[in-house]
């Protein structure tokens, strides 16, 4: 009766600390994939190891963070998706400082254009797992870009004021404005 | 001298082109101020204000037009019906799920000249919510203007080589594990 029971504990403790951490971690083995697959009535839990993808030498190597590293200051926006999906997870979350590195002025910037870009739809498979009636709700999406606040926070402004003094209509974040402008006009952003 | 006489010359600068302009994806601002041009007619080398040059602006997909910014929600169209009380405001995505031709046109309205001339320069301008032209106008149509905003790509729209050409610019910790 007893060893049945001890098995199952020690088979779940396992499970727990091998997908969730625990409090025990195991010695680390390298970066890990966890792969469920399921066939009929077996599911088979696999971890893969994935080895490191080959960087090539950056431009400035004695650079603090990746961007001071690769000379993007100043020189990315919300257009960049292929730059931006590198700092974020699988559910469209940002990564942490601690584990990516970045300083936090550009930390604080790439957080703001990866909110721009998903307000954009330029990320639409980086989304957290949504239940199936919101999925489903398929109403027409209004196009939209250089969204700074969130759209359920924002109100309409009725009265626009006098005409010297009119309200604004804030475009993009004031944390940008130092970016490289290579148009004709210089860039605004009605704050 | 030109081997055709004065008359078709004549035929030929006076005659009204048809323009076709996709507005996918694009500003209604930017729409207004390159359509604006072409219904005056301030393209064209002989361009008068009196002479009534404006040519044929056709304007596809307006329902999916896009706004910078917040303005979907914070900008407001105002009307008066003429009665008491009858203020009425509706918010930009109101007034485009009623009308999805109207933030255009009113876009273009607001930038024609203020005078006589504009509403005879707005019945040259022909918008439609989609794609879908009627045949009579689609074998008028002389030339596609360009976007005037360049429509960034989206990340499932490149493809994977582009994608691991892109350098890795950072790499995580040995002990960092993907969610």
């Amino acid at each position: 009766m007893a060893a049945p029971q001890l098995l199952c504990t020690g088979w779940r403790r396992l499970v727990t600390g091998f997908l969730w951490g625990g409090w025990a971690k195991p010695p680390f083995r390298g970066l890990r994939q966890v792969v469920e697959i399921t066939e009929g009535n077996t599911t088979t839990i696999e971890g893969k190891i994935l080895e490191d993808v080959e960087t090539p030498i950056p431009p400035n190597p004695s650079g603090q963070c990746p961007i001071c590293r690769w000379n993007l200051k100043h020189k990315y926006t919300y257009e960049d998706v292929l730059l931006l999906s590198q700092f974020i997870r699988s559910d469209g979350g940002l990564l942490p400082r601690r584990i990516t590195g970045l300083c936090l002025k550009e930390h604080k910037k790439i957080a703001v254009c990866v909110q721009m870009a998903q307000r954009a739809g330029l990320l639409p498979n980086h989304k957290p797992p949504l239940p199936e009636e919101v999925r489903k709700n398929n109403k027409p999406r209004l196009n939209r870009y250089l969204t700074r606040y969130s759209i359920r926070s924002v109100q309409p402004i009725w009265n626009k004021g006098h005409k010297w003094c009119k309200v604004p209509m804030p475009v993009s974040h004031p944390i940008l404005k130092d970016n490289i402008n290579y148009g004709s006009k210089p860039l605004r952003f009605n704050h | 001298m030109s081997s055709y006489s004065k008359a078709a010359q004549q035929w030929a600068t006076f005659a009204r082109a048809w323009y076709l302009l996709d507005a996918r994806m694009q500003p209604p601002g930017k729409i207004a101020e390159i359509s604006s041009i072409r219904l005056q007619g301030k393209h064209k080398p002989v361009y008068h204000a009196l002479s009534d040059l404006g040519d044929h602006v056709v304007i596809i997909n307006t329902r999916h037009i896009a706004f910078s910014g917040n303005k979907w929600e914070q900008k407001v169209y105002s009307s008066h019906t003429g009665y008491p009380g009858g203020f009425k405001q509706v918010t930009a995505a109101e007034l485009h799920q009623k009308a999805p031709t109207a933030i255009v046109k009113l876009a273009i309205y607001g930038m024609l000249p203020k005078n006589l001339h504009r509403r005879t320069m707005m019945q040259r301008l022909h918008l439609f919510a989609d794609d879908v032209i009627p045949e009579e106008i689609r074998k008028n149509l002389v030339e596609q203007l360009p976007q005037p905003r360049r429509v960034p790509k989206r990340l499932d729209e490149y493809t994977q080589e582009e994608i691991d050409a892109f350098p890795r610019v950072w790499n995580p910790p040995k002990d960092f594990r993907w969610r």
